[in-house]
């Protein structure tokens, strides 16, 4: 759990990929290949987002049931979100 | 056509009804308390009692058998509607006859429709017998809902999305719309007539509207209550 | 025994005399800090799951009068064709508040009553893991009713149905200011819900007795474990409806308005998304005690049991993939409704399961006829009519022609209705375990008598009437005597009620005392203990780890007396017997026992000494000051109207209401973490699947994933509003990124301090925890006072939440997100002020809760950031 040189390391990616999504729309991808860089982009959060649950909020180390539990959460905002965005097409 | 599948699904309904009913009120009869009944007696050797870990009393043959009977029942019903929803929902234009279009708009408290011309009439919809009417139904304001009941017509209106829904009349007659979505302190009166017309009657009706006014109505539309169907 | 029920709180009558005990003092030891069950202010103080069962049992059965007072006036309306009544906006806001009160402040509460008393009991726990958490949820739960009463006062209640759609909902259609402060009363019903989930949830997966796994649950537990699960999930995105549609009352947001395109739909998909589930949400619970009643009054035990509980699994998880079966006439495209069909006609299957498995388990029994089975066996009935017209609907093409129309109402109300039969039939039950006392069997027939007659002659008309459209007072004069029949029966129905309230009443003081298990056949474990329970429920730790209930001497997770087997005692509850003919141990209904239905009372006695002699105190009056505060500020609140409040004295009134209240909540909270409340872990329970996850983190994991819910449905908003608008047309707000970047930035650093504040903590080190809090602190404000510069920039250039779609989704969204961050730093600062104190050094638990919230509010921004500056 002490593990400082580990959360540091995290810390460090997390600003660089933060930057890299800025990169990307800089250098102009939104504009020129909108879809391409969305998936790109939301990537990067995605990987952000799961080295901060793993290790920030230790998820890694505790009863897999508790992402799970999580996963139940994050599966039912998809599941509408995809099914009324598709409803109305 | 909604009329058969109705009757159907009531026939159906009662006598399953009446079957599981019939089953419960006639076991809870026979097993009450006092009554002598050798397999009562078995079954006291095996009691809930208190503090036990709890338990199912097992069996389960008569479960599957009648789950599964009551799968097949209502499968085979939703199976077999769906062919009539296939059909309803392949439009107007599936028919043999060239619909007529008619926009439906839904505001507090009333119904505007408008022709294929571009006429538009408030409270009254008329139609010939016999085509398929195809109506496209959209609100000016809140959230409303279009039904003719004897018509057997009806769909959503809603703000900033367009439903369409269509329907053919055979005889010639009155029939009431209605409101079926809560919209507001005129709901219970928010009606139109809907005016089934001989196709010849009609064609003329159709011809004049032209001469007159856009927004004039030829019968004013009922202020509540409801008109004869 | 007649000790126990003094000090344990024998009823519901505060003003009842004790009884006076024959040596004084001496169990001021065990009243866990609480005044006697006399005094008034022992139900202020109380944070005991059964005192609190009693409390929303009782609020909740008087928001059944409220409600039934309204359908009664509707259906006076429908006396006549026209209305004979009342006006068209009295009889909107009569049918919206039938249907708000008796879904939301009724049925659920009184579900939870039962589940409060029963469930923890029945787990053989001592209590739920958050006692003071339990208390705040009745008192969020009966200030939500009270605001809601206000409402009516305010211009107008809402009219625009209990299903508020929009954008009927919206301050252009429903003016009144009462119209807000009816949804912000729903607002704190659901946190209220919210923070109950949080509660059974991590009692029911933690606090279970050994030997008791999730497969041998009762099923009455099962059931409440089901429904709060559905409930954790369901009432989030509730959560975020009421949220959006408070803003656009409140504030002017654009989500609902009818230049949105997508606005009347979102709210359709919100709503039923929660609103499906939301009826099994108050089903489940009747569902539990028609099997337990069942068992009992039977004699046997549930045929097919392993189904039944996979039944109410498939139920519980289907329940989130059917809400468009409520779209159906809705612009919805074919495939989608297809779909929605199939899976609609695919959760009536367990059902049916379900019901043969209640009807199978009566043969072989020995079937006593009375009240609580009458009321379990009628409530089946209806339930079995109420769902055969429900596959009706279910079948789309019929649903084109029943949508809107009383069939509906008579097949919701058939199956609702039909649960609170069911849950009456529970009240019957449970009664003389939770007051000490039987009720009048006879008086309990006669209301069965009469309530089955009324609620037939009132629901079963409208099947034959099923034409006239709902909410509508108005029909053709053939189907007058169908309505008509329909009132009379209201009245019966509602007659039948009050011969309920004096039997209860009554029983109260006058009826026949009994002993632990006045039910031949009950077996579970809440039959086991007297009747009031005592406090702690039980005389030592109760276990099923020998195959039947034992109670052993309990051992607190902070040591204790170690555990030893009491030589050669075996609890007279483990005889299995219990054979008829030979007079064992079962006992005849409603009787007194003279034998061993209970616990020997020496036992009791040496259980005590053990664990008893330093209770501490479990009384605290925070709970009910916060409830205060909660009502307050959002009474002050409702004032508020496209993000300003009146002039004068009005506007003056609500800002100094709402102020007030936000001080009075939050000094309510810093003094509920700061006051001593020690309630420790299990030593040895059932765990699964959260073993290795204390009690307190879990709760934490628990809320943060309502938490995700909600968010998830605010993007999936966002998302869909924007699809519905064209997704590359949209305009986005922020004329660059950097802002957004800062922020990121900034938030990132500061999950980075909450990770070192950790680590100091567990090191002891007081001033690396002091520092690095601080700066989280730091790193935080500047969060916000980037936003604020931004939104400043953006206000001026005349952009602001009413400006258009885009902006409101930007606005609101990120501003909500700004309000978990807000939170946060009350937080830290609390934590500050502890940690200069000495705290947390070497304990470290409460700065990681707290980092599993920041690092949760930060990886949400790790969404939004590219959803609103970049993409």
């Amino acid at each position: 759990m002490a593990n400082t040189r580990l959360y540091t390391a995290i810390f460090v990616a997390l600003f660089v990929l933060a930057t890299a999504q800025v990169a990307v729309e800089i250098a102009g991808f939104v504009e020129s290949t909108y879809w391409v860089a969305f998936g790109g982009i939301m990537l990067l959060s995605l990987v952000k987002a799961l080295a901060v649950a793993g290790y920030y909020q230790h998820l890694v180390y505790e009863p897999r049931s508790v992402t799970y539990l999580l996963g139940l959460g994050l599966l039912a905002a998809l599941a509408l979100t995809i099914a009324a965005s598709y409803s109305i097409t | 056509m909604f009329r058969e599948i109705f009757v159907v699904f009531v026939v159906l309904g009662t006598v399953v009804g009446v079957v599981v009913l019939g089953y419960m009120l006639l076991n809870a009869y026979r097993y009450r308390d006092g009554a002598d009944r050798e397999d009562v007696r078995k079954a006291d050797g095996d009691r809930p009692t208190l503090g036990e870990l709890p338990e199912g009393s097992g069996g389960g043959r008569k479960l599957f058998l009648s789950f599964g009977l009551s799968t097949v029942v209502v499968v085979s019903l939703i199976v077999w509607t769906y062919g009539t929803l296939l059909y309803v929902e392949g439009g107007a234009a599936a028919q043999a006859e060239d619909p007529l279009d008619v926009e439906v708009v839904g505001f507090q408290f009333g119904w505007k429709f408008t022709y294929p011309n571009g006429e538009q009439v408030n409270g009254v919809l008329r139609v010939p017998a016999d085509r398929p009417v195809r109506l496209t139904v959209k609100s000016e304001d809140v959230f409303h809902n279009f039904g003719i009941p004897s018509l057997r017509v009806k769909t959503d209106a809603i703000p900033g999305q367009t439903t369409e829904t269509w329907f053919m009349a055979e005889e010639p007659g009155t029939h009431t719309a209605q409101c079926f979505e809560l919209c507001g302190v005129g709901h219970s009166a928010m009606n139109a007539e809907v005016i089934v017309m001989e196709p010849a009657e009609y064609r003329e009706w159709y011809g004049s509207l032209n001469e007159t006014d856009g927004n004039a109505s030829s019968v004013a539309a009922p202020a509540g209550g409801v008109s004869t169907p | 025994m007649s000790d126990e029920r003094d000090t344990a709180g024998s009823g519901t009558d505060p003003d009842a005399d004790p009884a006076p005990r024959p040596d004084g003092g001496s169990a001021h030891a065990h009243d866990h800090g609480l005044p006697p069950a006399s005094s008034v202010r022992r139900w202020f103080l109380t944070t005991n799951h059964k005192d609190i069962g009693i409390l929303y049992v009782v609020t909740s059965l008087f928001f059944l009068v409220f409600g039934g007072v309204l359908a009664l006036l509707i259906r006076m309306q429908m006396w006549e064709p026209g209305g004979a009544v009342m006006s068209g906006l009295a009889y909107n806001q009569t049918v919206s508040t039938h249907g708000l009160i008796m879904v939301f402040w009724f049925l659920s509460p009184f579900a939870f009553g039962f589940a409060n008393y029963v469930v923890p009991l029945q787990i053989g726990a001592d209590d739920l893991a958050f006692p003071r958490l339990n208390a705040l949820s009745y008192w969020l739960y009966l200030a939500s009713g009270v605001l809601l009463g206000v409402s009516f006062f305010q211009g107008a209640t809402f009219a625009g149905g209990w299903t508020m759609y929009a954008p009927l909902n919206i301050p252009l259609y429903t003016p009144q200011v009462g119209a807000s402060t009816a949804v912000l009363a729903l607002l704190l019903f659901v946190v209220s819900v919210t923070v109950s989930s949080v509660n059974f949830l991590t009692t029911m997966h933690r606090m279970r007795a050994k030997g008791l796994t999730l497969r041998r649950l009762p099923l009455f537990t099962w059931s409440i474990l089901l429904t709060v699960w559905m409930m954790l999930f369901a009432f989030a995105a509730l959560l975020a409806a009421l949220m959006i549609l408070s803003a656009d009352r409140l504030l002017g947001t654009m989500y609902f308005a009818t230049e949105s395109p997508g606005g009347s739909m979102l709210w359709t998909h919100l709503f039923w998304f929660f609103g499906h589930p939301e009826v099994y949400i108050v089903f489940f619970p009747a569902l539990g005690a028609m099997a337990e009643i069942f068992q009992t009054f039977t004699g046997r035990r549930l045929v097919g049991r392993k189904w039944f509980i996979a039944a109410m699994v498939l139920v519980a998880l289907q329940s989130f993939i059917v809400w468009m079966h409520h779209m159906f006439l809705t612009s919805i495209n074919l495939p989608i409704k297809t779909l929605f069909m199939a899976t609609t006609i695919g959760i009536s299957l367990p059902f049916d399961l379900m019901v043969f498995a209640l009807i199978y388990t009566m043969l072989k029994g020995r079937i006593r006829f009375k009240t609580p089975f009458l009321f379990a066996f009628g409530g089946l009935v209806v339930f079995i009519l109420g769902g055969i017209t429900g596959v009706f609907l279910g079948a789309v093409v019929l649903d084109y022609e029943m949508r809107g129309t009383y069939w509906v109402v008579a097949h919701f109300h058939y199956v609702m209705v039909g649960g609170v039969t069911a849950l009456v039939g529970g009240l019957y039950y449970w009664f003389p375990k939770i007051t000490g006392r039987m009720y009048d069997e006879f008086l309990g027939k006669v209301q069965f008598g009469l309530y089955f007659l009324g609620f037939n002659l009132l629901y079963f008309p409208m099947f034959v009437a099923w034409e006239t459209p709902r909410r509508v007072f108005d029909y053709p004069p053939e189907l007058l005597p169908w309505h008509r029949a329909a009132t009379v029966g209201g009245f019966l129905l509602g007659i039948s009620f009050l011969v309920m309230f004096y039997n209860l009443y009554t029983s109260l003081w006058n009826g026949e005392e009994v002993e632990g298990n006045p039910w031949e056949f009950g077996h579970t474990a809440e039959w086991a203990v007297p009747s009031p329970p005592p406090l702690e429920n039980f005389p030592g730790r109760a276990s099923y780890e020998r195959g039947f209930l034992d109670f052993v001497d309990r051992m607190t997770a902070d040591g204790g007396e170690p555990e030893e087997e009491a030589d050669g005692y075996r609890s007279p509850l483990s005889d299995g017997t219990g054979a008829r003919p030979d007079g064992g141990s079962s006992t005849p209904d409603g009787g007194v026992v003279t034998g061993t239905g209970g616990l020997p009372a020496e036992r009791e006695e040496g259980g005590m000494a053990v664990s008893h002699a330093e209770e501490p105190s479990h009384a605290s009056i925070w709970p009910f000051v916060t409830g205060v505060g909660a009502f307050l500020t959002l009474v002050g609140l409702s004032g508020v109207q496209g993000g300003s409040l009146p002039g004068g004295i009005a506007g003056g009134f609500y800002l100094g209401t709402a102020l007030a209240g936000g001080l009075v909540t939050l000094g309510a909270l810093f003094a509920m973490g700061y006051e001593s409340f020690h309630a420790p872990e299990m030593a040895v329970a059932e765990r699964w699947p959260f073993a290795g996850v204390e009690n307190t983190k879990l709760g934490v994991w628990i809320f943060l994933a309502s938490d995700v819910v909600l968010f998830g449905a605010f993007i999936g908003s966002y998302v869909f509003v924007r699809f519905a608008y064209g997704w590359t047309e949209w305009h986005i707000v922020p004329h660059n990124s950097l802002p957004g970047l800062i922020n990121t930035y900034l938030l990132l650093t500061s999950s980075f301090t909450v990770i070192l504040a950790m680590v100091a903590a567990e090191h002891g080190s007081r001033k690396g925890l002091l520092a690095s809090l601080t700066a989280t602190l730091l790193l935080g404000i500047g969060f916000l006072v980037n936003k604020g510069i931004e939104w400043a920039e953006l206000l001026h250039e005349g952009i602001w939440v009413d400006s258009s779609i885009s902006a409101s989704t930007f606005f609101l969204t990120t501003g909500l997100h700004g309000a978990h961050v807000l939170a946060g730093l009350v937080i830290t600062v609390y934590l500050i002020w502890r940690a200069w104190g000495g705290a947390y050094l070497g304990e470290e638990g409460p700065i990681e809760y707290f980092g599993l919230y920041w690092h949760f509010v930060d990886i949400v921004w790790l969404f939004l950031f590219p959803l609103f500056y970049i993409l």
